[in-house]
């Protein structure tokens, strides 16, 4: 019984990050057609921010403050990093490509610079709530609980402003056909921003609930960034609710592989089994055949 | 009173080749505009040149005395000359009534877009029926309906048909023709792509036609034509009896 609860409640726990990470990645897949490796670097980004405004060796603000705003500043540095490295590009035949070198290189220069600022020394981020509780006899922080509250509030926030609002129907109409936005009048320049920018805001509020729980490297967004990008192929893009069933599954599916077979080899077998379904299914377990969104 | 839309001279292409050869054409006033002509001789390329989704290389497009000639689309639509594209397959993943929502986008369009709605539905029915279905589960004659629909949510003072009744079953066919007459009849002036003869006689009496990407006839408002004048135009003269 202990057990259960405990791969149940480290699932939906790492579920809640990875899918966090999945919708924006997936955001940008679906609206650009390109795939984002700065997308890790985002969360890394989001964790210093945070770090810079909420410590008392930095500015000292509260963390009600610091959190919107470390959102906001990544969600800047998304959007120029949109307007130097892919927006120059789009249009051209090999897109696609280019921009996997263009933003696996931001990231590597993002990473380094990271380290830079902050030091290669761990940080850590205050919890989002101190305390524990105890849960049928197994202690679990309130950080953690609250991530399982909020992540599905902001997820469903977003899926309403996808289904819902005139100007998330136009991010998924973007990724359908451009030609038809332009002819409505829609600035799609505008609209490739705004899909980087609130990817990279989303992945800044992953990296705030990630260094509350864990220390902050440099490196801490690689990890997570892989494992989005597992989803989003387990999980397909046709529907934003695909990546985010797909974040619950595989946290599950890693949660009882860790428990039943080790930590060693559950990347492995995580890998197995994204190997087989792209081989079986290659366009997701619940998408359809075509690049598009919600 | 000033040309709705004047065009002179306009050359554009694709990349490196050259589809219009200085094309010159205007509405007369208010009325409606025909275009015709073989297939693959650039009305297309004209029509998306008009629209901004082309890049003009050189000559002007005036819209209602506007030069619109390097407008990005947005702006274009945005004064109110809306493009519907040929076969467009819009947004497969939105529903019908998500899709007219996105037509008003134009803050021009947007005070009247209920209005707007209720006039779509009026002229095409059928949409209402099938308001919350995804576009892609639409036949093609549906998606031609949505297609002018969004057009319309889209508040148009020009609006440019690229043959809307390509591809589609005669009955259906008949149906659009009546709507888009209806259209026109109600206030829209019209520049329409369009193979068949009979239907655009019907919709114009200012006929271009488009060859080799130039204008090689222009029939005025009052001058004569019928059928067989317009079949000589595209496949020349009959001499004699075939025998």
């Amino acid at each position: 019984m202990t057990v259960l609860v405990q791969i149940l409640l480290s699932a939906l726990f790492m579920g809640s990050l990875y899918a966090m990470m999945a919708v924006g990645l997936a955001l940008v897949w679906t609206t650009i057609g390109v795939f984002n490796f700065c997308h890790g670097v985002f969360m890394t980004l989001g964790a210093y921010v945070a770090w810079q405004f909420v410590s008392p060796d930095a500015f000292g603000l509260p963390m009600a403050v610091s959190l919107p705003l470390s959102m906001l500043v990544v969600a800047a540095f998304g959007f120029l990093l949109q307007a130097a490295v892919v927006r120059p590009f789009i249009g051209r035949g090999d897109v696609v490509l280019v921009a996997v070198i263009t933003t696996l290189a931001a990231s590597s220069a993002l990473e380094n610079g990271t380290q830079l600022v902050w030091g290669p020394r761990p940080l850590g981020l205050p919890a989002l709530i101190e305390g524990n509780v105890d849960f049928h006899g197994i202690g679990i922080s309130l950080h953690q609980v609250a991530i399982i509250v909020i992540t599905p509030i902001i997820l469903g926030a977003v899926w309403l402003f996808l289904n819902r609002m005139r100007l998330g129907l136009a991010l998924r109409a973007v990724a359908q056909n451009e030609d038809a936005c332009h002819l409505v009048g829609i600035n799609v320049t505008a609209l490739y921003a705004l899909a980087f920018g609130l990817a990279a805001a989303l992945a800044a509020l992953a990296g705030v609930f990630f260094g509350g729980f864990k220390f902050m490297s440099p490196q801490m967004g690689t990890e997570p960034l892989s494992k989005a990008l597992v989803v989003v192929i387990f999980g397909g893009v046709a529907n934003i609710s695909g990546p985010i069933m797909a974040a619950y599954i595989i946290a599950l599916f890693e949660a009882i592989s860790t428990y039943v077979i080790g930590f060693y080899w559950t990347p492995a077998l995580l890998f197995a089994v994204l190997i087989a379904v792209l081989m079986v299914k290659p366009e997701g377990l619940f998408s359809g055949r075509t690049r598009g969104l919600a | 009173m000033a040309d709705l839309l004047e065009i002179e001279n306009l050359e554009s292409g694709y990349g490196r080749i050259r589809i219009l050869h200085g094309v010159s054409i205007a509405t007369t006033g208010n009325r409606n505009v025909g275009l015709f002509g073989p297939n693959g001789h650039g009305k297309t390329t004209l029509l998306r040149t008009i629209s901004g989704l082309i890049r003009a290389w050189s000559g002007t497009i005036r819209f209602d005395g506007t030069d619109i000639t390097r407008m990005a689309p947005r702006h274009i639509v945005e004064l109110g000359l809306i493009h519907v594209p040929q076969g467009n397959r819009l947004f497969p993943d939105l529903t019908i009534r998500e899709t007219l929502r996105l037509g008003a986008w134009p803050s021009r369009a947007r005070a009247d877009e209920a209005a707007n709605a209720d006039r779509v539905v009026a002229i095409f029915p059928k949409l209402r029926e099938r308001w919350n279905q995804q576009v892609r589960t639409l036949s093609g004659g549906e998606r031609q309906m949505v297609s002018i629909g969004v057009a319309l949510m889209s508040h148009p003072r020009l609006l440019v048909l690229d043959e809307p009744t390509l591809g589609l079953a005669p009955r259906l066919k008949d149906e659009l023709c009546a709507a888009i007459k209806r259209i026109s009849d109600e206030g829209v002036p019209l520049v329409v792509v369009e193979q068949d003869v009979e239907f655009l006689l019907d919709l114009a009496d200012h006929l271009y036609l488009v060859n080799h990407g130039e204008i090689a006839t222009e029939i005025r408002p009052g001058e004569m034509m019928n059928h067989q004048a317009i079949m000589e135009m595209y496949f020349g003269k009959q001499v004699g009896p075939l025998t």
